[in-house]
């Protein structure tokens, strides 16, 4: 017989209830505001996804906005110059990045740490500027003007994007999932084994005969396709995409998120960590001291960093949460931050 | 929550001024509310925050009266959300503005992320008066079949070109007219400048600089080279000081400098530059009591005049920046009345159709809303375009051209 | 062939990058780390600068000292109190430490933003006036620049290649467990460098800000060019940051009055082949 631990379950459940509750949210409120909001953090949620994924393996980048520049203006070109109905495009949204994010990665990912980062973002002024500069295609600084994805009909039922915000919810929610579940089982896999032990001693790695840049390029392409899916909707949800909407400034953010919501969870972190942070910005922008937002933003980050246990960030502060609020454990911590 | 509770505020407020009015007298004005997305953090803040003072000002000066539609009295109040000038900021103050205080009108904006605001603003049914941009000229992707809503109330690009005439007039033995804008603002819209200079005659030479110059000795060099001798710089406030200053201590003195801002203070030029080069500097002027060749209606120059100085008095300093009095005020007059016209304040369709075509008395002259040519768009709004310089401590009236909408 | 002009202007502009880069590079040589928020030190140098000047009436070669002393002070807060707790001894590390520096910048440019005010602010009545030199002229103000980022050099080359704390210094960055084993507090030493990096770039601030203007927001711009000179010239370099923040300087004179805007894509284009072909810089030691 399989013990239960009600110690394991309970958490799940309620973990699982809460995200219950965001999936049926269309069911209590069809108000914008709140819908935009978990479509924006859903948006950013899945690009920190990727970026945790690519901190797995040991590096990080400083280049994630530019491929979700390179997937919304895949999609929007196809859309708006081509003609392409929505759907084809998302996918090619997702193809593109992902190829470019193979041919760079096995030439740039040979160069690690540091290195990486910055050529990551040298990368991202790369696409800025060629989005800039290449006006047949892309039409320069003006950008192009996108619009929702087409109505899908099913059996005579019509899901119109233009008419209410909830079908784009759910394509969000589906999204999310989508990349979740997929980076779970990377995580629980051989594979994401693997990206652990690169991380954790590279050179050790590469003498037991691990390939490093395969693993490496690998997780880079994966994050990519994924963040690109993201870059397109986001292009499409704001219907238009420029060459500054997505530079190192949103780069930075994707980064932010994914440490705050803790980088121990593929999944868990950065959705919190990007949910959490786009409200307080919402939140933020209300206030009308001048200064006041960016020295809350900056000051609270900090003091996550600076009192959570190193490296957990927000998803920590659930499991924290059970042992010691609700269990009230009594538990030996070897490296308290608060000493 | 707390934001749930500040909009529950809000609402009840709201509520109770409705109901109040309703109730107690037909003499409480019902309350419109008014939306503004504006950049009130990051590096372009100052911009959206100097016009904050003036503008809350001036309604106030404006709500004793009122506009009357229908026999009931009215007034304007502005809600500002934070637009972080990025076109998601935009998007999300839009829809606060829109789903959460209920705004049916959103004006003033003035930033670059219209089509994001606009995007909003149409599924929403919400008229958007701003500012032309990049998308809205020909060649550019806006299109007014697909967004009923907008209103241009100042079409930038063909400011732009008047303060170029505007330039030419006021130095009638220039050599060449210099243009220097940053490369973010390249686009379709100085194509059509550039179209209508060439028509015009004007000679001229066009130089890009890469976003986050701050050195503009191999621009100077460049335009020095070119035979220019009057810069106009479409960049930022920062960026033309900076070119001011430079082309001084180059020794190219007798270059004159203008840019495509009104001044925000004298005093902040004379600091940045230096007494000596910020003399003669250029700048738009928007203190309709000076205009010579746009005619203002005496109220309104009064109101603007009163502004003017119980802000100074609030800031315990002169206030000289007169930007604020093309924005939000000559706004707020069309839309009125636009109201008043059309006989409603709740249907956007009939208020815009009042507007198309309208002719309306703004703080700026009165203007006609331009036919279906211009800019692809049916409502584009004029207005003069004139410019000042610094002589002194002081700005002093330089020259005007009033716009004309152009083919 | 560019006039004179130009040429001396790029000397002028890879003056600054030249003293933001050595800050950083120090920095990142003991403490492995690249601090982010070190324009936004340039920042609060330049306003401190500005309040010593305007507000106080100090004679301006005191206020440099000043600001340099008073922002060095908070580098080195800043080191003690966020760097040190956040930087663990592991791979995350040296993120933690790219997260926590930053989000400093937006609290630095709040926290300006707040207290100072968003307007710009210049100082042009520091040192005013141009040397006339026939064909083209240079002003006072940039000459001091000049004349400003030789003195530092110099007097870094003496403190780090004939004083103890040099000594220590250049022994800490090369091997710091061997230097603490020779008595060298790394921790204390770490605080020092933090402190003169800070400083250097409150002082690079300061000695800019009559030239350009001064807001909460000057920072970024240096920060990213500094940055760039850093990784041409090779992370932890002292000579490389010299050396990168020359080709910047004169990539943004030379090559902007060939070019005018292509400049920046030659500029990208450029770190992108040099870390590619030289991935630890021109003058980079190669690290694992």
């Amino acid at each position: 017989m399989r013990y239960i631990d009600y110690k394991t379950v309970l958490p799940r459940t309620v973990a699982g209830v809460l995200v219950f509750l965001i999936v049926i949210l269309p069911v209590f409120t069809t108000n914008v505001i709140t819908l935009s909001v978990f479509i924006s953090s859903g948006i950013w949620a899945i690009a920190a996804m990727g970026f945790t994924l690519i901190l797995r393996t040991g590096q990080f980048s400083l280049g994630q906005a530019a491929f979700m520049a390179i997937g919304g203006y895949t999609s929007a070109i196809f859309t708006v110059n081509i003609g392409w109905s929505f759907w084809p495009s998302f996918l090619l949204a997702g193809i593109v990045p992902g190829i470019i994010a193979l041919i760079i990665g096995s030439i740039v990912l040979r160069v690690g740490g540091t290195y990486f980062s910055i050529i990551t973002l040298a990368l991202s002024e790369v696409v800025r500027i060629i989005a800039q500069q290449w006006e047949s295609v892309t039409r320069g600084t003006r950008g192009l003007i996108t619009s929702p994805p087409n109505p899908i009909v099913i059996n005579g039922f019509e899901i119109n994007f233009y008419a209410s915000t909830v079908p784009y919810f759910y394509l969000m929610v589906l999204l999310v999932a989508i990349t979740a579940v997929v980076f779970w089982q990377i995580g629980r896999s051989r594979i994401g084994g693997t990206f652990y032990s690169i991380a954790a001693n590279p050179i050790l790695a590469e003498h037991q005969g691990i390939p490093l840049m395969k693993y490496r390029v690998i997780a880079f392409t994966v994050a990519g396709v994924f963040t690109g899916f993201a870059g397109s909707l986001y292009a499409h949800s704001l219907t238009v995409i420029t060459p500054y909407m997505l530079g190192l400034w949103q780069s930075i953010q994707i980064m932010i998120m994914s440490i705050v919501g803790g980088i121990g969870s593929l999944a868990g972190g950065p959705i919190i960590g990007s949910i959490v942070l786009y409200t307080f910005g919402i939140y933020l922008s209300r206030v009308e001291i001048y200064g006041i937002q960016q020295l809350l933003f900056g000051g609270v980050v900090v003091l996550v960093l600076l009192f959570l246990p190193k490296g957990t960030g927000l998803i920590d502060l659930w499991d924290r949460f059970w042992r010691k609020v609700i269990w009230r454990e009594e538990e030996y911590e070897p490296d308290t931050p608060d000493d | 929550m707390k934001k749930r509770y500040s909009i529950a505020t809000i609402l009840v407020i709201a509520g109770m001024v409705f109901g109040l009015g309703g109730i107690a007298s037909a003499d409480e004005p019902i309350i419109i509310k008014v939306g503004l997305p504006t950049v009130l953090s990051g590096p372009a803040a100052p911009w959206g925050q100097i016009g904050m003072e003036p503008y809350l000002t001036w309604i106030e000066l404006f709500n004793k009266e009122g506009f009357k539609v229908g026999g009931t009295r009215y007034n304007f109040k502005l809600i500002t959300v934070d637009d972080k000038n990025t076109p998601e900021g935009g998007a999300a103050a839009a829809k606060q503005l829109i789903y959460g205080d209920k705004v049916k009108f959103l004006a003033g904006h003035w930033s670059w992320n219209f089509p994001a605001v606009s995007a909003v603003a149409n599924q929403a049914k919400v008229i958007f008066l701003t500012r032309t941009g990049n998308e809205a000229v020909p060649g550019g992707a806006y299109d007014p079949k697909k967004m009923p809503y907008v209103v241009f109330a100042n079409p930038s690009h063909d400011q732009f070109i008047s303060d170029c005439f505007a330039l030419v007039e006021a130095f009638p033995n220039y050599k060449r007219l210099g243009i220097l804008d940053c490369a973010i603002g390249k686009g379709p819209g100085w194509d059509y400048v550039e179209v209508a200079l060439k028509k015009a005659g004007v000679k001229y030479t066009i130089e890009w600089f890469p976003f986050g110059t701050q050195d503009f000795t191999p621009y100077i060099t460049r335009f020095k080279e070119a035979g220019v001798d009057v810069v106009y710089v479409a960049g930022w406030v920062g960026e033309s000081m900076a070119f001011a200053k430079q082309r001084w201590e180059m020794g190219y003195k007798d270059m004159k400098v203008g840019h495509s801002g009104p001044f925000v203070s004298v005093g902040m030029y004379n600091a940045v530059c230096g007494q000596d080069a910020a003399q003669g500097f250029i700048g738009q002027y928007w203190a309709n009591w000076d205009f010579k060749k746009t005619t203002v209606n005496p109220k309104y120059v009064k109101m603007c005049q009163d502004v003017m100085k119980i802000v100074s008095d609030k800031q315990g300093q002169p206030f000289a920046y007169t930007g604020w009095i093309g924005w939000l005020p000559s706004h707020l007059l069309i839309l009125a009345q636009a109201m008043q016209k059309a006989g409603t304040v709740e249907d956007p369709d009939a208020i815009m159709q009042a507007i198309r075509g309208g002719t309306f008395d703004s703080t700026t002259g009165k203007w006609t809303m331009s036919g279906a040519k211009t800019y692809g768009s049916p409502v584009v709004f004029g207005c003069p375009s004139a410019l000042s310089k610094i002589q002194g401590d002081k700005e002093v009236y330089l020259s005007e051209h009033p716009m004309k909408p152009l083919p | 062939m560019p006039p004179v002009g130009i040429w001396i202007d790029g000397l002028i502009q890879s003056c600054t990058y030249m003293t933001m880069a050595f800050g950083m590079v120090l920095v990142f040589s003991i403490l492995g780390i690249l601090n982010w928020a070190h324009g936004q030190f340039y920042m609060l140098g330049a306003f401190v600068f500005y309040y010593a000047v305007t507000a106080a009436g100090i004679p301006f070669p005191v206020s440099l000292l000043i600001s340099g002393v008073l922002v060095g002070g908070l580098g080195i807060l800043v080191e003690k109190f966020i760097i040190e707790r956040v930087n663990i001894p592991s791979a995350q590390g040296a993120l933690y430490v790219t997260v926590a520096t930053i989000a400093l910048i937006f609290f630095f440019e709040g926290a300006a933003s707040m207290i100072f005010g968003m307007q710009d602010k210049g100082l042009a009545m520091v040192l005013p006036g141009v040397l006339d030199l026939g064909s083209f002229s240079v002003s006072y103000q940039k000459i001091a620049v000049v004349i400003f980022t030789l003195v530092i050099m110099i007097t870094m080359y003496i403190v780090l290649n004939h004083t103890k704390v040099g000594l220590a210094i250049r022994a800490a960055a090369q091997e710091p467990d061997a230097a603490s084993l020779h008595g060298i507090n790394v921790e204390r030493l770490s605080l020092l460098v933090m402190g003169i990096g800070c400083a250097l770039a409150a002082m690079a601030g300061s000695i800019m800000a009559p030239v350009f203007i001064i807001n909460p927001f000057i920072g970024g711009i240096p920060m990213i060019m500094s940055l760039l000179a850093i990784v041409i010239g090779g992370l932890g370099s002292l000579t490389g940051a010299i050396v990168g923040g020359l080709i910047l300087g004169f990539l943004n004179s030379v090559v902007a009055y060939h070019l005018s805007y292509f400049s920046e894509v030659v500029l990208f284009v450029l770190v992108i082949i040099i870390l590619l072909v030289r991935p630890q810089g021109l003058f980079g030691a190669s690290r694992k």
